[in-house]
């Protein structure tokens, strides 16, 4: 028998299993270890690839309903527009111009999965970098195209940031954002 | 007895089963326990646990809240389901949680509308009727999962009943004597019956948490199997008192066992029979035993994994009897030779 397999029968052993495991259970409760946020006072500052909520580029955006074709859930809506002479877009009936269309998301269905952003021939898409929002309502999910243009709010701005780092005790630690 | 003695009589009574060992006690430490359980796991699981309901004491109101909007909810009854039982199983079953408490003294003066001579056998046969509204819940509720959560419930009760009984026995074997305040007092003579008998303290111990699904017993309202086991149809106030139940029964087992076990009311003074020295004082030395005899038990949820059922009957029928046996026989061998 060798030493290691001694030791794994030792491990084994229910009683010194239950005792272990308890012992272990009151050294954290004695000295806290924690790995998570004080989420709305303290909120992660991510790295400029994480693209969150998302707005269109009305004036580059073309109107080639190529995301509306992609989109894996169907969130994308084109909607008719008319393109006035500025390069602006307007309602139907609301000016002189070329008919074209734009997209609105439906958040409620969106996936997050920015394959929108890969097809679009013409990078309309704006990521907003903002990650946390809540919608109080089913239509708030729904916004019309006006709405869609505005980027969203970030809604803990006197938050603390900070950035994560690896952490060889616990897995993930923090430290304040630069 | 005049008339006057007698109301006055009543109004102690009622003040014994609705305010001090009793109901408001009883929800007090039921709200305390489930946060302090809350935050256990909280802390072992590395985060923070309750904290934004009241964060200046550190969350400590969330349950207060989880409460208030428990009440606040509207309560559907299902189609299929049994009407009538539906609707009054959880209740019973909350009530006859809280019956074994009127046959539990906190205090060596204490009497109430019964023969005191009886009480251990009484409490022990009341606590057991319990779950029995839980399988009339699986039934009644016309849901699968509430159904396999009450046919595990069923088998668990089958293999942890008799454990319990022995366990109880042993001491009662030891103390001679069916009733409490004899206990106690056989406790005050001598030593605890912690020492006296290590093995029936924890064959209680472990029954306990098996009866009150804490947590390796976890097994009749196993999240991630049935959604939320006997409770699955239920909303609104009846699911908080279901909810609720398990700790109220966690009470009362913790405090036959700090009766039993840890001594009773054992560092208060006997003299006075008067309702502050006689029934409160040494009510708050039962009751806070009892609490951390709860606190123990809550701490579990946070280190251990869930047993499978088959595993949980195996053991019940399997070493926990056989320790609850030893009991017996140690108890035996114990009025034998001291």
């Amino acid at each position: 028998m060798s030493e290691s397999s001694a030791k794994e029968r030792k491990l084994r052993n229910p009683i010194v299993g239950h005792i272990r495991a308890l012992a272990k259970g009151f050294k954290y409760l004695v000295e806290p270890n924690r790995m998570t946020l004080d989420y709305p006072a303290e909120t992660m500052k991510l790295p400029p690839n994480y693209r969150g909520f998302f707005t269109v580029d009305d004036k580059k955006c073309i109107g080639c309903s190529m995301c509306e074709m992609i989109c894996p859930p169907q969130a994308i809506t084109m909607i008719p527009r008319v393109q006035v002479q500025s390069g602006q877009t307007v309602p139907e009936g609301a000016g002189q111009g070329k008919k074209t269309k734009r997209p609105v998301v439906n958040w409620g269905r969106c996936i997050y999965c920015y394959f929108c952003f890969d097809i679009c021939p013409v990078d309309a898409f704006v990521p907003s970098g903002v990650h946390d929002l809540a919608f109080y309502n089913d239509k708030d999910y729904r916004p019309s195209y006006e709405e869609y243009l505005k980027p969203p709010e970030e809604p803990y701005k006197n938050s603390k940031k900070v950035v994560s780092r690896p952490d060889l005790k616990r897995g993930v630690g923090y430290e304040p954002a630069p | 007895m005049g008339i006057i003695p007698l109301i006055i009589w009543l109004i102690e009574d009622l003040l014994y089963v609705i305010i001090f060992p009793g109901l408001v006690t009883v929800m007090v430490l039921a709200i305390i326990i489930i946060y302090i359980e809350r935050k256990i796991a909280g802390k072992v699981q590395m985060r923070f646990g309750p904290l934004w309901v009241s964060k200046r004491i550190g969350g400590a109101l969330q349950s207060v809240a989880d409460l208030l909007r428990f009440s606040f909810q509207s309560f559907i009854v299902p189609e299929g389901a049994d009407r009538l039982a539906f609707i009054l199983a959880p209740g019973l079953m909350f009530a006859f949680s809280m019956i074994p408490l009127i046959f539990v003294p906190v205090g060596p003066y204490y009497s109430l509308l019964f023969p005191a001579g009886l009480t251990v056998l009484l409490s022990v046969a009341l606590i057991l009727v319990t779950p029995i509204y839980a399988i009339v819940i699986g039934w009644s509720s016309d849901n699968k999962f509430s159904f396999v959560g009450s046919l595990r419930e069923a088998f668990l009760l089958m293999s942890y009943e008799i454990p319990f009984i022995f366990s109880v026995l042993s001491m009662v074997i030891f103390y001679r004597t069916l009733n409490y305040i004899d206990a106690v007092a056989s406790q005050y003579r001598f030593l605890p019956g912690i020492i006296l008998n290590p093995v029936a303290a924890v064959v209680m111990l472990i029954v306990m948490i098996r009866t009150t699904g804490r947590f390796p017993f976890d097994i009749t309202e196993a999240d991630s199997e049935l959604v939320m086991g006997l409770f699955t149809e239920y909303s609104a106030l009846f699911f908080g008192v279901g909810m609720a139940t398990p700790y109220v029964e966690l009470y009362v087992y913790s405090l036959i066992f700090s009766l039993l076990f840890l001594g009773g009311w054992w560092p208060a003074p006997l003299y006075s029979p008067g309702p502050i020295m006689g029934l409160i004082l040494p009510g708050l030395v039962v009751v806070v035993k009892a609490f951390i005899v709860m606190t123990i038990l809550v701490f579990l949820r946070s280190v251990y994994p869930r047993y499978r059922l088959d595993q949980a009957v195996r053991s019940g029928w399997g070493y926990v009897m056989g320790l609850s046996a030893l009991a017996v026989v140690i108890s035996i061998l114990e009025v034998i030779f001291l």
